[in-house]
């Protein structure tokens, strides 16, 4: 199966309909070498977006790719240079940072990503509901990209690469320093270099490695790079000048980082000069063109090397070479030995364990997924991000469906009078403490409003109830009512400190909002009836005055 | 250096301890609880005789992991089964861990061995020998000492008492006898099967300040092979425990004074090169020795190699240099050693001898 089954997406083919937008992260092939085959061949045609950069350099891989498998492998049913063109020309460019409005309620926004040139992770966000997709990211800067980096836009779910996640790696110095060693040492016994490499991405790393090494050892031996290829990166990258580090921004202000004083423009006959020399050379595989052919004339002499600087595809001789073949079979059944030195150098910038964490603090998401990792087990990296963050960590397989529960916020209005009204209760509240308000939310259509319950009953012409709740309570006391009142009001006055006490002149007695009245029993004249009466709003009160008053008043007053 | 690979570990560790299957153990020792232990699977590069420059895998895989609520401070693994036990502060217990690489990767909390604790904090010191399955060797005094079946988690033997000094480590030096440092420097012998008797063996030279001592043992094709007691001051002293009454060797190592204290002295004999030694825990270097061609004399020794890197490395400026808390040799590489340092700085080196020797 060359291709993803899009069928996994929707079962009934109408791409265009289900999908709301199609995002690419950035220019690997793993990341959109499909593009061309979904929008033309599968029938998507909907948005497509993806970085500036992205947009720039995908067509040149993709045409590569297409190159490798129709002309020298001969596929059929693969998409054509004319499929590509109509592809990119479906495709939106965004900036960094700019909110896109897909449709009125789906919007995404890019974020510097590190890794490649334009390689960004995306927000995807909907209402307050969000998911932010890393792609491929990098949390360390290096000589040419700057890391990762996201605000903290606090996504319900962050879906993670976690490629390097279980592993420590090796300082860059050290592998850059061995790289050089191999190069000096080759260069020094007469032998030649060759780096394949693609036209963007590592290739720009390793030229500046290159060119600090050998102005800091004063080196002569030449150093070339590919015809196309350097017009094309300077190119790119004098475009996308702000993608790239700090460093490289500041000091392409006083020189173009990218062109070198040491690297020169590669002519083909040049590899056949006598004595060392480094030679960048496209593609990447060794699958055909230029760095093959070079690879064909120097492959005999054990004093050359190659140094292969990534991943190589099954079937290319580069592929061959690194799983150790020494007789490789070309066009027309030629045998080539291969007696060069063959050495493998990894400098892809992914995140590892300690990354991953930062991205997380950076971010603060709700719940964690991990995919684009090869570790079956990740178990204890899952119950590191849980114990660490506090938040539920995902790591389903391939095919696997996973349920995140969200918490979504519901905006409501608040009317600006209850908004006084709760405000003016009470000392200013802490800007930073929430505040309990009291109101009645209504839901009309779809507007939520929070209103006071007095503006709620109007609007719904309703007429608001009292409730009032009365008590009798009995108590001996053989003396005259107001004698008895005076009684209950000295008593209430020195136990209620806190609360309004009132004795009025009609002869009743007020707690705050609650009356309390004397009578005399109808049938006994030792007894006396004190009626309580209180509202709803202050039943508390009202139980506690009744219960008070229940245990009987004390003997002097 | 024939070469040199330099590694930043999430937190600083110090324990390195090797693993079947050339597994590497580090864990952290941090303040705070939420210490890691990690069991990592070293990059091909150092499994392999040759040494390679380029090679694809060039990085530390974690195979599994753990995490403990307390410093971690000594780890071992048990012979013969799937556990290893840990030790820190606050007390003399042992943490017991399962390792299951098979259906998980968290090496999960088993049990603890619990001790009586004595007076003040301290942290039990342990050892093994992989004659003896199950079997730990711990203790973080002299009249604490005892040796634990792990998995029934019952007691085998406890060392007579001798005083209630603080250990600095102790060993087997076969099935049957024990080697005891105490931090004065004081040796102790025992032998498991006569409970009641504890040897002394050597004191160390006096001195007018007062240092700690840790201690180096090796088990050598020929059966024991000298002691090697390192001090906070750099004083270095062989000890063949047949003779115990005099040193084979006495050396001062040129190390900075004042000493940054004894917490992280460590002194290793070279599993493969006969004679050789490494001491770390001055500061940011680990010095390798030739102890072949030293006397008694206590003079100043030179040392075959240095390194240097934990010094040199990491975002420096900030804060104080690292310190080497740890180190030690690669088992089958005679060259090649590990070292860790408080930054979180783990280096894989591989020193060339100097000319001249062979």
């Amino acid at each position: 199966r060359r291709f993803p089954d899009f069928s996994y997406i929707t079962q009934n083919g109408r791409l265009t309909d289900f999908l709301d937008c199609v995002i690419i992260s950035h220019f690997h092939l793993d990341h959109c070498g499909a593009l061309p085959y979904f929008s033309e061949m599968v029938g998507y045609d909907g948005p497509i977006y993806m970085t500036h950069p992205t947009k720039a350099i995908c067509p040149i891989l993709l045409e590569d790719y297409r190159k490798i498998t129709v002309d020298k492998k001969g596929e059929t049913n693969f998409f054509t240079s004319q499929m590509i063109k109509d592809c990119m020309k479906k495709v939106v460019a965004v900036h960094l940072h700019q909110t896109v409005q897909v449709d009125e309620e789906l919007e995404i926004k890019a974020y510097y990503a590190g890794h490649v040139l334009g390689a960004a992770m995306f927000q995807i966000k909907v209402g307050c509901e969000s998911v932010v997709y890393t792609g491929d990211y990098n949390m360390t800067p290096d000589r040419h990209l700057g890391a990762a980096w996201i605000d903290k836009c606090r996504p319900d779910l962050l879906i993670s690469e976690s490629t390097y996640a279980t592993t420590i790696r090796d300082s860059k110095r050290c592998r850059e320093r061995d790289f050089l060693k191999k190069v000096h040492e080759t260069v020094e016994r007469g032998g030649k270099v060759l780096i394949p490499v693609f036209a963007l991405g590592r290739a720009q790393e390793l030229c500046i490695l290159l060119e600090t090494f050998w102005e800091r050892m004063n080196l002569k031996a030449p150093i070339y790079f590919s015809t196309g290829l350097t017009e094309k990166a300077n190119h790119y990258y004098k475009l996308f000048i702000t993608w790239t580090n700090q460093k490289i921004r500041k000091t392409f202000v006083q020189r173009n980082m990218f062109e070198f004083k040491h690297i020169k423009a590669f002519d083909r006959a040049f590899a056949d000069n006598p004595g060392p020399m480094v030679v960048f050379a496209t593609p990447g595989m060794l699958h055909a063109g230029q760095s093959l052919q070079i690879f064909r004339k120097w492959a005999g002499n054990e004093k050359n090397m190659v140094i292969m600087p990534g991943y190589c595809v099954q079937g290319t001789v580069g592929h061959k070479i690194l799983s150790g073949q020494r007789k490789l079979e070309m066009e027309g059944r030629q045998i080539l030995e291969v007696k060069m030195q063959v050495e493998y150098m990894s400098f892809s910038a992914h995140a590892d364990a300690k990354g991953i964490m930062q991205l997380i603090r950076q971010a603060e998401p709700r719940n964690v997924l991990l995919v684009h990792g090869e570790a079956k087990k990740m178990e204890f990296l899952k119950q590191k991000i849980e114990q660490e963050f506090h938040v539920s960590c995902f790591m389903p397989a391939n095919g696997e469906t996973t349920t995140i529960l969200t918490n979504p916020c519901i905006p409501v209005d608040i009317s600006l009078g209850l908004l006084k009204r709760e405000t003016a209760i009470g000392p200013l509240p802490d800007a930073k403490k929430p505040k309990l308000m009291h109101g009645t939310l209504l839901m009309k259509d779809n507007s939520f409003r929070l209103v006071s319950p007095e503006q709620a009953l109007k609007e719904l012409g309703l007429a608001e109830h009292q409730l009032r709740f009365t008590c009798r309570v009995h108590i001996q006391d053989p003396r005259k009512e107001h004698e008895t009142v005076l009684r209950v009001y000295n008593h209430l006055k020195g136990i209620l400190k806190d609360y309004s006490v009132q004795h009025l002149p009609d002869g009743s007695i007020t707690v705050e909002s609650i009356l309390i009245q004397a009578t005399a029993h109808s049938e006994d004249q030792g007894t006396k009836v004190l009626l309580v009466s209180w509202t709803y709003q202050d039943e508390e009160l009202g139980s506690y005055l009744t219960s008070l008053l229940k245990k009987g008043l004390p003997q002097s007053t | 250096y024939r070469d040199l690979h330099t590694f930043e570990l999430q937190a600083p560790t110090r324990l390195i301890e090797w693993a079947r299957g050339n597994r590497v153990c580090v864990a952290g020792y941090g303040q705070s609880d939420g210490n890691e232990i990690l069991q990592l699977i070293p990059p091909p590069t150092l499994l392999t005789e040759e040494t390679q420059g380029l090679c694809p895998e060039r990085d530390f895989k974690v195979e599994c992991g753990g995490f403990s609520e307390r410093p971690v401070y000594s780890l071992k693994y048990v012979p013969d089964t799937s556990l290893l036990v840990t030790s820190g502060p606050p007390d003399s217990s042992l943490q017991v861990w399962q390792v299951s690489a098979e259906d998980s990767d968290v090496i999960k909390s088993v049990s603890t061995v619990t001790t009586e604790n004595g007076t003040g904090q301290s942290w039990a010191k342990i050892a093994i020998i992989s004659a003896r399955a199950s079997w730990v060797l711990h203790g973080s005094r002299l009249n604490r000492v005892q040796i634990t079946e792990v998995e029934s988690r019952k007691n085998v033997y406890t060392a007579a008492s001798r005083g209630s000094e603080e250990l600095s480590g102790l060993a087997f030096l076969d099935c049957n006898t024990l080697l005891l440092c105490c931090a004065t420097g004081r040796l102790c012998l025992a032998d498991i099967r006569q409970p009641q008797s504890l040897m002394d063996a050597m004191s160390v030279p006096s001195a007018p300040c007062s240092e700690q001592w840790c201690m180096g043992t090796r088990h050598g094709a020929q059966g024991l092979e000298p002691v090697a007691r390192l001090s906070s001051r750099g004083l270095l002293t062989l000890t063949d425990l047949r003779k115990i009454s005099e040193f084979l060797a006495l050396a001062k190592a040129r190390v900075p004074s004042p000493g940054s204290g004894a917490e992280f002295l460590c002194v290793s004999w070279a599993p493969a090169l006969k004679g050789y030694l490494a001491i770390s825990g001055f500061d940011g270097t680990v010095h390798v020795y030739d102890t072949q061609s030293w006397d008694n004399s206590g003079r100043e020794a030179e040392p075959i190699f240095v390194h240097k890197g934990h010094a040199f490395g990491g975002a420096g400026g900030s804060g104080d240099p690292p310190l080497v808390t740890v180190h030690t040799w690669h088992l089958q590489k005679p060259r090649t050693l590990l070292s860790a340092a408080s930054d979180g700085s783990l280096h894989v080196w591989d020193w060339v001898q100097p000319c001249g020797k062979c």
